[in-house]
């Protein structure tokens, strides 16, 4: 075994209680800051999950079709022939479907509310919006039936928009939608299913039959919202929009410049430009949720400021418990020094017990989150909150630890100890020997 | 080859504002196998003249060469460069690493050459350890040894790189009077088998009698190299 590991394994053994001490502490922080990577990680996927399942493909082909310079109608005409190249050509593409886009107002008998609406094909969407929970509310016993938005003049909400209009499942709401030539278009349609929500992107989602949809824009057959591609691995995303833009714009296609937001963002923008006719916008469903990365990018500064916060005062620790074991060793590292030991051993002797407890104690650390991860998901918390509900983007607190946080997690803390240990190991490597010696 | 020279060298130390003059001039040349004491009563200058030979210090003024090299030019990593090559350390309190067992304490500075091959190393070690009749203590600490145990250790481990120089600052000072001649004779066996140099400080008048030469200091100033 080499010989400065030897020492200083041995020498953690034998200051055990001050060893012991650090090493909880260094457990601690590890924990605390791979479970909250782990939360976030948790709310990214969720947020992946949710917003493809509801309104974005991994990869769409959208666009705007302009009657006039002034209006902004986010659709795609004649789209078969998009569909059919998007079938054959993309052979990344696990599921396909289009879904035609539509913002109205939704009227019950007690309440209304502005909701953006998605005009689905059933045929199409099993496994894609057949993967939402349904949830009885409080108006009807019965969470409905999602198949039946196959059928004409029917309509799935989410929970949070059945509670505000007070409607259950079997009511009868009506749909408002202002056309492209400024008039109002309704229709009655029964809510066939609640939808159970999920979080915030619950407030932006509600489903129709896409023929009532073009029925409410009199809008023609061949035309749709978008043409939503799924994949079956998500890092093919960038490769297939890339072969999209250039296919498409190789057929005679007019493309949109990429704009990294939803298309509801894009109205004021398009309907500002002076072209008309049809341009395609291809987009990602990080463009399309884009407007949810404030999540994530709060839930990481604040999970920094912690772990940074937490992982200071360990590392104070860390260099009081050396500079203590540097002083009563003094007489040792002038011994060592004054038979042949250069200064950079020295260095390294330290470095190397800070080592020795920031690698064993991370790494217990990280082991014991992968067990507390799966005991938390298997409990499946749920959020009693309505806030954090909306906020966290799920019902049940959800923890995915994987490789990529626990690395990020055993290497980010190894080097900020190992770092904070450069200090008092500097000041043992810089003791004269016979200043040291003379102390014996 | 004289292992050891000053020439006209001086040290100065500043305590507060006073300049304390600790060697006023020292000239001494130590032959090639000597066994020679320093002698002389506390503050005399015994140990700054061995922490200069032993490189752990440097002169104020004047030569001082240790294994044919002048220590007044070298770098730090050179001095320690020479300490590890040229010269073995046994000190009073015999300042062995507490958590390493006596093999590897005695093993340590053939470590930090880094010259032989694992094996040799592992025999060389054996081989000073049973010289020094610590065979049986090999796997033992140090806290579970005697004082003079302890020292026979240290001995081990200056010599085990096979020095020019040993240098003790009153190797005896913690041992009983029967522990520190049995030591004393071990290193004058050592001295004569081997052709080690070796320099040590006392003031035990017991085992200045046993020196081949003595160098007597006082005031910081030679009285006498007999």
């Amino acid at each position: 075994m080499n010989v400065y590991f030897l020492i200083a394994y041995r020498n953690i053994l034998q200051r055990r209680v001050r060893s012991l001490m650090l090493a909880a502490a260094i457990v601690a922080v590890s924990v605390i800051f791979s479970l909250l990577l782990a939360l976030l990680q948790g709310v990214q996927d969720t947020m992946v999950g949710n917003g493809t399942a509801l309104m974005t493909g991994h990869v769409n082909i959208a666009g705007f079709y302009k009657i006039s310079q002034s209006s902004a109608n986010p659709q795609v005409t004649k789209y078969p022939p998009l569909l059919e190249y998007a079938k054959e050509k993309i052979p990344e593409a696990a599921v396909i479907v289009d879904r035609v886009k539509a913002y109205g107002k939704v009227i019950s008998e007690v309440d209304s509310t502005m909701i953006p609406m998605w005009g689905v094909n059933m045929d199409q969407e099993a496994n894609v919006l057949g993967r939402l929970e349904l949830e009885a509310s409080a108006e009807s016993n019965s969470p409905g039936d999602l198949k039946k938005l196959g059928e004409s003049g029917t309509i799935a909400l989410f929970a949070v928009h059945a509670k505000k209009l007070k409607v259950g499942v079997g009511d009868m709401v009506t749909v408002s939608v202002p056309t492209y030539r400024n008039m109002n278009n309704t229709k009655d349609v029964k809510v066939v299913a609640i939808l159970k929500d999920v979080g915030m992107m619950s407030q932006f989602n509600a489903y129709l039959n896409a023929n009532d949809v073009r029925a409410l824009y009199q809008s023609k057959p061949d035309s749709t919202g978008q043409i939503m591609i799924y994949l079956k691995k998500l890092a093919d995303v960038p490769a297939v929009e890339a072969r999209i833009r250039k296919d498409l714009s190789d057929k005679g296609y007019v493309l949109m410049d990429k704009d990294a937001n939803p298309f509801w963002m894009k109205f004021d923008r398009v309907a500002g430009e002076s072209w008309t006719g049809q341009k395609l916008d291809i987009t990602t469903w990080e463009d399309e949720t884009s407007f949810l990365k404030w999540v994530v990018s709060l839930l990481s500064v604040l999970t920094f400021i912690l772990t940074i916060v937490l992982s200071i005062i360990i590392v104070m620790g860390l260099i009081n418990a050396l500079w203590m074991s540097v002083k009563e060793r003094t007489t040792e590292i002038g011994t060592l020094r004054a038979i042949g030991m250069q200064k950079s051993k020295v260095l390294w002797m330290f470095m190397l017990e800070s080592l020795i407890l920031s690698i064993s104690s991370t790494a217990a650390g990280l082991i014991l989150v992968g067990i507390m991860s799966q005991a938390l998901n298997a409990a499946a918390i749920p959020i009693e909150s309505d806030a954090f509900k909306m906020f966290l983007m799920t019902n049940n607190l959800s923890f995915h630890f994987g490789v990529a946080p626990a690395l990020t997690t055993f290497f980010s803390l190894v080097t900020f100890f190992t770092l904070g240990s450069l200090i008092p190991a500097f000041q043992a490597a810089k003791l004269s020997p016979i200043v040291a010696i003379n102390q014996s | 080859m004289q292992p050891i020279h000053l020439e006209n060298v001086k040290k100065n130390y500043q305590l507060d504002k006073v300049q304390v003059s600790a060697l006023k001039g020292i000239n001494l040349t130590i032959e090639a196998g000597e066994f020679t004491v320093i002698a002389g009563p506390s503050g005399s200058g015994k140990t700054t003249i061995l922490n200069l030979i032993g490189c752990v210090d440097t002169a104020s003024e004047g030569k001082v060469v240790v294994g044919g090299k002048e220590t007044g030019g070298l770098t730090e990593k050179q001095l320690t460069d020479l300490r590890l090559h040229t010269i073995g350390f046994i000190f009073q309190s015999f300042n062995l690493i507490p958590v390493l067992n006596v093999f590897d304490n005695v093993e340590f500075p053939l470590l930090l050459q880094n010259k032989l091959s694992p094996q040799d190393r592992r025999d060389r070690v054996a081989k000073f350890i049973d010289r020094v009749g610590l065979t049986q203590y090999a796997h033992h600490r140090p806290s579970e040894l005697s004082g003079g145990q302890r020292q026979r250790v240290a001995i081990a481990r200056a010599l085990v790189t096979k020095p020019q120089i040993v240098l003790a600052d009153e190797p005896t000072a913690n041992l009983d009077s029967v522990t520190g001649q049995t030591i004393i004779d071990l290193m004058k066996e050592i001295n004569a088998a081997e052709n080690t140099t070796f320099l040590f400080s006392t003031h035990d008048h017991s085992i200045m009698n046993q020196a081949r030469r003595i160098v007597r200091l006082q005031d910081g100033r030679i009285q006498d190299k007999a």
